[in-house]
């Protein structure tokens, strides 16, 4: 059943230990990222995993990091954050790099819409003070640190404007970005004005 | 205790209970429990040459029945499986295994002997679960007895006795008897002896009585049913000291030893000898050579003349044609793979919350539970590891495995912790019924099965109110165990309405290859 695969050198050195038996052990890498973020990092609602493809590398860096460096998903809230945080504790700079390797290899597809009940004309009012960043177009601003929204899982995007509202996300004080979000978002006010932005935004295409 | 019960409050209470064991009886032993009335290897007939492709994604119990039944009659099988291993969550851990947790990977370091294993997921085999068991006999699987309940465990609450462990002997024994004599008193009393007549009332009577080992006045007064405190064979047992009603009043915990016996453990309990991979080692015996492993499925495409799956091996992306598909990858997975399913089908793979259960295994260096005459069973604690659970076999051998925590319910307190924080509150946890338990045990592993790599999940939950289905849910739940166009069958224990049984997931491959042979009858 021991199937050869892939495993990258770096991987193996980080398994620890020298012990004689360790040759015929299970070998592994970090590439975990399909089991939850589903085909091609398309994102999975089912597990609540936002859509990777497509996401900018220096974006995939930053949150990668913050995960890592215990800046994001630590608050007792952040249901999701606290799931993802473990997966990139064990991460070298090297095998993050692998990660955004192998990430930007996937087709990028955009998000089908799924949210419900927003008023996209309302969001659109609400969407320009979001514009300043993330682009009139929702395209995202490497620059200003602002990725792409356009594209992304609405459920997803719902999921962080309201952590970031209710400060799950955001309030650690080495997230910088984190908490220019917080600044921004306190003007969509409340679930109501996040559904309103989130339709909007699922009317631009990418 | 504050104030004393009186008997219309006792009375009461003994409606609330009835309407307890009603609730159960209703929601699991008759309404849920599935009809296992013919245990059964399905009757199939020989494949149409021309349409004999079946792809099975996911090597789980559910897909290899299909894999075995479907190959018997001609069937040509190829098995998908993104794990390096098959079983899912029928895992049996030993020395060397990986437990691909992700974000915890973990080697087992026990020591490489045949009784030195952890079986992560499935544990026990009910004897009424007649189809697993048609095919433990069918391929010649041993089984052995699983000790469920045993008198000499114990249970721990800090609220009560001080703290200090209570055997469940003590504590079933003295509830006993505490219950018996509260009912003898009230049928003394002529009220509740109405509806009976002489007869009947005098059968009650004796029943209570020996229910709760009362003395000729009807009272409790400590039994010897509990054991001695000391002698007992060559001099005289002395009898027990009784642990006041008011004392056991404080926990709850006990509900654990009184449930035992019930419901899905009431029958006789069965396990694999060696472990419960044994009996995926018996499909695979027949079927191993079926299977791709590290072969993650990627994209199902039902058409109108077959069925096109695509998987991922060694960093390759392949295609698979088939006739037919049975897919036993968890719900919550499917939702994130590419595919054309109908929308009410995919709504109903979106519905089902995944189960979040944990558990945890220690090597014990010496069986020091056998000093305090445990063999097997169930100790349970108050605190979050909630479980400890004595071997049921390998007894007298120096060494053996013990479960240190399982939470089948709410694994998520441990889930979120660190390898560390989980091992330390297991010790801290284990500690309170065994004194020296941190010295006793080494080489721990942890399991959270909600970050397992390929299941994310334990059991389906189909359930939002856990007393009934909706009638929404019921329609979910029908759509997705019809077959897409014929040709894809959602399967697994997740198409089920009683998940988390490893009958569940054989059953529901026996439906849908019995469904796929009437469709082609027809
Ligand atoms: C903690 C725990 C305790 C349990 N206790 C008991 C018990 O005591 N008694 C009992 O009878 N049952 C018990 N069960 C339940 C029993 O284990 C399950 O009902 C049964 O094993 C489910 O089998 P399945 O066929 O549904 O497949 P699963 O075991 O769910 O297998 C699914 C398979 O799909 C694979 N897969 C996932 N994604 C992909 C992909 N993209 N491509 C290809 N393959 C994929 C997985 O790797 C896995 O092998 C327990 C389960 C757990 C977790």
């Amino acid at each position: 059943m021991l199937k050869t695969f892939m495993a990258f050198s770096l991987c193996m050195a980080c398994i620890g230990g020298t012990s004689a038996a360790e040759s015929e052990r299970e070998p592994f890498d970090d590439r975990y990222c399909t089991t939850c973020h589903g085909t091609d990092g398309r994102g999975n609602e089912g597990v609540q995993a936002p859509r990777l493809a497509g996401m900018e590398p220096w974006y995939l860096r930053r949150q990668l990091e913050n995960f890592r460096g215990d800046i994001r998903g630590v608050h007792a809230e952040d249901r999701e954050g606290i799931a993802m945080r473990p997966m990139a504790t064990k991460l070298t700079d090297e095998s993050i790099d692998d990660i955004l390797g192998w990430i930007s290899s996937w087709d990028y597809i955009p998000a089908e819409a799924t949210v419900k009940g927003g008023d996209p004309l309302r969001g659109r009012d609400l969407y320009s003070g979001c514009a300043v960043c993330h682009g009139a177009d929702a395209t995202g601003n490497e620059s200003l640190g602002a990725p792409a929204l356009a594209g992304q899982n609405d459920w997803y995007l719902v999921t962080q404007l309201k952590n970031f509202l209710a400060g799950y996300r955001g309030a650690h004080p080495n997230d910088t970005y984190g908490a220019q979000m917080r600044t921004m978002v306190s003007t969509l006010r409340n679930e109501a004005g996040i559904l309103n932005v989130v339709s909007y935004i699922n009317s631009l295409s990418r | 205790m504050s104030k004393q019960v009186t008997r219309r409050e006792f009375l009461n209470l003994l409606g609330a209970a009835g309407g307890t064991a009603a609730a159960l009886k209703a929601g699991s032993a008759l309404g849920l429990l599935p009809h296992t009335a013919q245990a059964a290897t399905v009757d199939l007939h020989a494949a149409n040459p021309a349409n004999r492709k079946v792809a099975i994604l996911g090597a789980g119990l559910s897909g290899l029945t299909v894999a075995y039944e479907l190959s018997k009659v001609g069937y040509e099988c190829t098995i998908l499986e993104s794990s390096h291993r098959p079983g899912g969550r029928i895992f049996t851990v030993r020395h060397g295994d990986l437990i691909d947790e992700i974000g915890n990977r973990q080697y087992c370091e026990f020591d490489d002997e045949p009784h030195m294993y952890f079986n992560a997921g499935a544990a026990r085999i009910p004897s009424t679960h007649r189809n697993l068991l048609a095919y433990c006999k069918e391929l010649k699987i041993d089984l052995e007895v699983f000790i469920n309940e045993n008198k000499t465990t114990f249970m721990q609450d800090s609220a009560v006795n001080g703290g200090k462990p209570i055997r469940n002997i003590d504590y079933t024994t003295h509830t006993r008897g505490f219950l018996a004599e509260l009912l003898a008193k009230s049928l003394s009393a002529g009220e509740m002896d109405e509806p009976f007549t002489d007869a009947e009332a005098e059968t009650l009577m004796s029943l209570i009585r020996s229910f709760g080992d009362l003395n000729e006045d009807n009272l409790y007064k400590g039994s010897l049913r509990a054991g001695y405190a000391s002698g007992g064979f060559l001099e005289h047992g002395v009898q027990k000291d009784i642990i006041a009603m008011s004392e056991l009043l404080k926990t709850q915990m006990g509900n654990q030893f009184l449930n035992a016996n019930e419901g899905d453990t009431g029958p006789m309990l069965f396990q694999a000898v060696g472990g419960m991979d044994k009996i995926i080692e018996g499909f695979t015996n027949h079927v191993g050579h079926q299977i791709h492993y590290r072969s993650m499925v990627n994209a199902v495409e039902v058409k109108d003349d077959g069925i096109d799956i695509a998987y991922y091996q060694d960093g390759t992306r392949h295609l698979l044609q088939a006739d037919f598909c049975f897919n036993c990858i968890p719900s919550h997975i499917m939702t994130g793979i590419t595919n054309n399913f109908p929308t009410q089908y995919v709504d109903a793979l979106k519905y089902i919350r995944r189960g979040t259960a944990y558990k945890a295994a220690f090597q014990a260096k010496e069986r020091f539970w056998e000093k305090e005459d445990i063999y097997g069973g169930i100790s349970w604690m108050s605190s979050p590891s909630k479980q400890i659970w004595y071997p049921s076999a390998g007894m007298h051998k120096q060494k053996g495995i013990i479960l240190g925590a399982y939470d089948y319910i709410d694994g998520e307190l441990h889930t979120a912790r660190t390898q560390e924080q989980r091992i330390e509150a297991h010790l801290t946890d284990g500690e309170k019924i065994h004194p020296n338990y941190r010295n006793q045990v080494e080489k721990p592993i942890t399991i959270a099965w909600h970050r397992m790599n390929h299941m994310l999940g334990c059991s389906a939950r189909w359930q939002r109110d856990r007393n009934a289905w909706t009638h929404e849910e019921e329609e979910l739940y029908h759509a997705l165990q019809q077959p897409v166009n014929g040709r894809h069958y959602m399967i697994g224990d997740q198409v089920s309405m009683h998940s988390a049984w490893q009958e569940s997931a054989v059953m529901s491959a026996q439906w849908a290859m019995a469904d796929l042979n009437q469709q082609l009858l027809a």
